[in-house]
C-alpha cells in the first residue's frame, strides 16, 4: 500500500473517524483506525464494536492495500505535520512509514485482519431522508434520554418511521422529548428503531445538512450512509414503554410564559435548591408565577414573573434542572405549559411556532411524601 | 474611598503523627513502648500503613504503603489496627477545644482542622496569631494528650503550607507554630517547589517541570506573558494565583458531604465471583445498617476492589430515587462488581462499598412510567428496618441474610 495526500484531507479524514475510538480498550486493535485504499482514494475507519464511522477522502493511490495503526498517534502527527503533500507507504503488514517535507515517521500498526468487521446491511432496502431533517429531530430530543444502566431501553432514542412522517422520542423517565415531523413517502416499510444516542451525535457531526442519508436496517444494526461516509450502529432490543399513553390530554391550566426570562428566574432560584433534588415550588395564579425555593442547612428564595395564566390556582414542585434542560431546546420566545394537577405530568410546547414540525416535551413534577 | 477588607486571619491545625499518637494513647503499655510502631493492618502483612511513627519513617516507611512491604523494611516494627473510634473521638475533642478559640472552625480531615479568626482582634486585646496558636497548642495538648502543628496566614493555602514547615523534626528548630505575616505571602513562597502546592500532584509537577517549572521563584520570575506561553492562558492565571499564596476559600464550619462506607481486607485473596458477592453482601448489610442508622438515603454506590497487585478500581452508579435497604442497594452494588470483574478478573485483596449522595427521603421525583419496576419496595424498606430492630435487641449476629455463599 502507497499514496499521498494532502495534509488536509488526511486531517480531515482522521478528525471524522476519530470519535468513534473508544477512549479506553481492552482490545488493542480498536484503539487503532483501518486505512484501506480505495477507488477513489483512501478509506479510513473506527469502531468502538458500538458504532463504527468509515469515510472515504481523495488520494494518489499507487499501490493499493490495508493496515490499521494508532488513530491518537496518527491524529497527532497529521496535526503537527507542514503544510506538504503526505506520502504513506505500508512497510510489511504492520508497519507505515510517513514521509511530509523533511519529516519522516515509521509507525507501528496491527493487520488488517485483526481488524473487526462492519455489520452486514442491504442498503438495497433504504430509507432515504435528508440528513438536516434527520438532525433537527436529533438535536430537539436526544438530550432526554436516560444515563443510567438500569434500563437500557431508556439509553436510547426511539425512532419512528412511517410512510409519512417520522418521530423520535426520548425519556428518563422522568421527562420525555418528543419531535415529529413530515417526510417524503420513502417507499421503505415502516420500522421503530432504538438508536444510542452516541450514534446520532455521530450523524449530527458528519453529514451536511443538505445531504440525502440513505439508511438501512441489518439484523440488529442500523446503517446511515452518504456518498463518501458510512455511519453503523448497533441497535438497542427490546419493546419501548408506552409513551403515548403518558402524554396528557386533558390539562386544563394553560400558562405562556417569556422563555428568557423564566430561565432567568429559573437559574437564580436553582443557586439555592438543593444539590441533590433541584427542588422548586411554583405557585401559578392568574397573572402571575411565584417561585419559592427552601433548603435546611441553606437557606430560602422566591422571585416573581408575569405570564399569562388560565386556570384555578397551582402549587406544584419541580427538579429545576429538568425545567431548564427543556426550555433550551425550546425553539420560540414564548413557551406553553400545560398542567392537570401537582402530581401530573406537565407539557411543554413552543408558542407561535410557525413550523412544519410539531415538539412536545413532558415533565413529572416532585412530591413530598407523607 | 473603597471600603478596606479587614485582613483574613486562618490557622491550620494539624494533629502530629495522629494516629501513631491516638494508638500509643489507647494502649501504653503495648503500642505506647514501641518506638516501631506501624498503624493500620495486622502483622500477617495484610493491608496498607494508615501512619507510622518518626521511627519507622527513618526506615523508609511511608503511609499508604502495602503493610508486607513496610515489615520487610521494618523488621520488628509493632502493628497495630487503626483504633478508629478512638481516633474519632479525639478528632472531636481537638474541634471542641478550637471552638473556643475560634468562631468559625472546618473540619478539614480526621487529623486537620481549619480555624478562622477574623474578627477575633479585640477579643484577644491584639495578642497575635503566633500567641493564640501557641495557645491554643499548650490546651489541646493538656486537655486531649495530643500534639498540632499550626500554620497562620490570610488564606487556607497560606496556613496549610505554613503548618508543614512548623513541625518539629530533627532536622529543623521549628516550635509547632509558623504564621506568615500580611504582606511577607510571596517571600514565604518563594522558600517553596511547586510540588508543595496542594492542587499541584506528581503529574502536574512533571508537566511544569518539563517546561522549565520546578520552584514558586520560576512562576513569580517570569511575567505573566512568558507564563501563557509556556503553560497556556488558563494554567498561567491559576498558577500565577496558587504561587502568590492567593486562595479565596473561606473557612465553612458545615461539614463536609459525606459518604458511608465500609471495606474489607481479606485474609487471603479472593478469586470467586460467589465468594466476593458474598463479602459484598455483607459489607453492604454494614453500609446500609449504618446509613439507616443515621436516618439517610444514598443516591449514589460505589464498589471498590482491590486486586492482588495493588491496583485499585471502582465504579459508581447513581440512581434516581435514594435507596436505603440491603435488597436494592445489593442489586445496584452486585451490578457494579460484576462490571468491575468483567474488566479485570485477577483475584481481590479488598472489596469496598461506599454510599453517598444523601437526598431528602421526603422528596419523591415522580415518574411517566408507572409500569416500571422501582429498584426499592416499601417491603424492602420494612425488611431492612425490621432487621435492624432484631440486631439492636439481640446482637449483629441474630439475623443474616440467606444468601450469604
Amino acid at each position: 500500500m502507497r499514496f499521498t495526500i494532502s495534509r488536509e484531507k488526511l486531517q480531515e479524514g482522521l478528525a471524522a473517524v476519530a470519535a468513534s475510538i473508544p477512549a479506553k480498550t481492552t482490545l488493542p486493535v480498536l484503539a487503532n483506525i483501518l486505512i484501506e485504499t480505495s477507488d477513489k482514494g483512501i478509506r479510513l475507519s473506527g469502531t468502538d464494536l458500538d458504532i463504527a464511522v468509515s469515510t472515504e477522502v481523495a488520494a494518489d493511490v499507487e499501490t493499493v492495500g490495508a493496515i490499521t495503526v494508532p488513530a491518537k498517534k496518527l491524529s497527532e502527527i497529521a496535526r503537527e505535520l507542514p503544510p506538504s503533500p503526505v506520502k504513506i507507504a505500508a512497510s510489511g503488514e504492520q508497519r507505515i512509514t510517513l514521509d511530509c517535507g523533511r519529516s519522516h515517521f515509521k509507525i507501528l500498526g496491527l493487520p488488517r485482519d485483526e481488524f473487526p468487521a462492519f455489520p452486514s446491511i442491504r442498503f438495497s432496502e433504504s430509507w432515504r431522508i435528508r440528513s438536516g431533517d434527520l438532525q433537527k429531530l436529533i438535536s430537539h430530543t436526544s438530550f432526554a434520554v436516560s444515563t443510567e444502566e438500569s434500563r437500557p431501553i431508556l439509553n436510547g432514542v426511539l425512532w419512528e418511521l412511517k410512510p409519512d412522517v417520522m418521530r423520535m422520542v426520548a425519556t428518563n423517565g422522568h421527562r420525555l422529548a418528543k419531535m415529529e415531523l413530515p417526510i417524503k413517502a420513502t417507499g421503505a416499510p415502516s420500522a421503530d428503531l432504538i438508536v444510542p444516542p452516541k450514534a446520532l451525535e455521530q450523524i449530527r457531526r458528519l453529514f451536511p445538512a443538505d445531504e440525502e442519508l440513505e439508511i438501512a436496517r441489518g439484523e440488529n444494526h442500523l446503517g446511515f450512509r452518504s456518498p463518501f461516509t458510512a455511519v453503523y450502529t448497533r441497535l438497542i432490543e427490546g419493546p419501548y414503554p408506552p409513551y403515548d399513553q403518558v402524554i396528557p390530554k386533558d390539562n386544563d391550566r394553560v400558562a405562556i410564559a417569556d422563555k428568557v426570562a423564566l430561565t432567568s428566574a429559573l437559574k437564580r432560584m436553582s443557586v439555592i435548591a438543593s444539590d441533590q433534588t433541584h427542588r422548586i415550588r411554583l405557585s401559578f395564579n392568574s397573572g402571575m408565577l411565584r417561585f419559592s425555593v427552601q433548603t435546611p442547612d441553606l437557606g430560602e428564595a422566591t422571585d416573581e414573573l408575569a405570564l399569562r395564566y388560565t386556570g384555578d390556582q397551582l402549587d406544584i414542585g419541580f427538579n429545576a434542572s429538568y425545567l431548564l434542560e427543556i426550555l433550551r431546546y425550546m425553539p420560540t420566545d414564548e413557551v406553553r405549559f400545560t398542567f392537570k394537577a401537582p402530581e401530573r405530568a406537565a407539557t411543554v410546547q413552543p408558542e407561535g411556532w410557525n413550523d412544519s414540525a410539531t415538539y412536545l416535551c413532558l415533565v413529572m413534577p416532585l412530591r413530598l411524601v407523607d | 474611598m473603597p471600603e478596606q477588607t479587614p485582613v483574613r486571619r486562618i490557622l491550620l491545625i494539624d494533629a502530629d503523627a495522629f494516629f501513631v499518637a491516638v494508638a500509643r494513647l489507647v494502649d501504653p503499655e503495648g503500642a505506647g513502648r514501641a518506638p516501631l510502631l506501624l498503624v493500620g493492618g495486622t502483622a500477617e502483612g495484610r493491608g496498607v500503613v494508615c501512619s507510622a511513627s518518626y521511627e519507622a519513617r527513618q526506615h523508609g516507611v511511608r503511609s499508604a504503603m502495602p503493610m508486607s512491604r513496610a515489615l520487610r523494611l521494618c523488621p520488628g516494627a509493632t502493628c497495630v489496627p487503626v483504633p478508629g473510634k478512638a481516633c474519632r473521638q479525639k478528632h472531636k475533642e481537638i474541634r471542641a477545644v478550637l471552638e473556643r478559640f475560634a468562631p468559625v472552625v472546618q473540619s478539614a480531615s480526621i487529623d486537620e482542622w481549619y480555624a478562622d479568626l477574623g474578627g477575633t482582634e479585640s477579643i484577644y486585646a491584639g495578642a497575635s496569631l503566633q500567641t493564640i496558636a501557641h495557645r491554643m497548642r499548650d490546651v489541646v495538648l493538656e486537655e486531649t494528650k495530643l500534639r498540632v502543628s499550626i500554620g497562620g496566614g490570610t488564606s487556607k493555602l497560606i496556613a496549610k503550607l505554613a503548618a508543614e514547615g512548623a513541625k518539629p523534626r530533627p532536622e529543623n528548630d521549628a516550635d509547632g507554630v509558623r504564621v506568615v505575616e500580611p504582606g511577607s505571602e510571596i517571600a514565604f513562597m518563594r522558600e517553596l517547589v511547586l510540588a508543595d502546592i496542594p492542587g499541584i500532584g506528581p503529574k502536574t509537577t512533571a508537566r511544569l517541570a518539563e517546561r522549565g517549572l520546578r520552584s514558586v521563584s520560576d512562576v513569580l520570575d517570569r511575567d505573566e506573558a512568558a507564563l501563557v506561553r509556556l503553560v497556556g492562558p488558563g494554567d498561567a492565571g491559576w498558577l500565577g494565583r496558587r504561587v502568590r499564596g492567593v486562595d479565596e476559600s473561606v473557612v465553612d464550619d458545615r461539614e463536609p458531604a459525606r459518604s458511608i462506607s465500609r471495606d474489607e481486607t481479606f485474609p487471603t485473596d479472593i478469586h470467586d465471583d460467589l465468594l466476593l458477592e458474598g463479602e459484598l453482601t455483607e459489607l453492604v448489610g454494614r453500609a446500609a445498617g449504618d446509613l439507616r442508622g443515621a436516618d439517610l438515603r444514598a443516591r449514589t454506590v460505589t464498589v471498590r476492589i482491590r486486586d492482588k497487585d495493588f491496583t485499585t478500581r471502582q465504579a459508581s452508579r447513581t440512581v434516581d430515587d435514594p435507596l436505603e435497604s440491603d435488597r436494592a442497594i445489593f442489586v445496584v452494588a452486585r451490578d457494579l462488581l460484576h462490571k468491575l470483574r468483567r474488566a479485570r478478573r485477577v483475584p481481590a485483596r479488598l472489596l469496598g462499598v461506599a454510599l453517598s449522595g444523601f437526598g431528602d427521603p421526603l422528596i419523591r421525583q415522580l415518574s411517566l412510567f408507572d409500569a416500571s419496576r422501582p429498584l426499592e419496595t416499601e417491603r424492602d424498606r420494612i425488611v431492612s428496618r425490621t432487621m435492624d430492630a432484631v440486631r439492636k435487641k439481640f446482637g449483629r449476629d441474630a439475623i443474616a441474610p440467606g444468601r450469604k455463599h
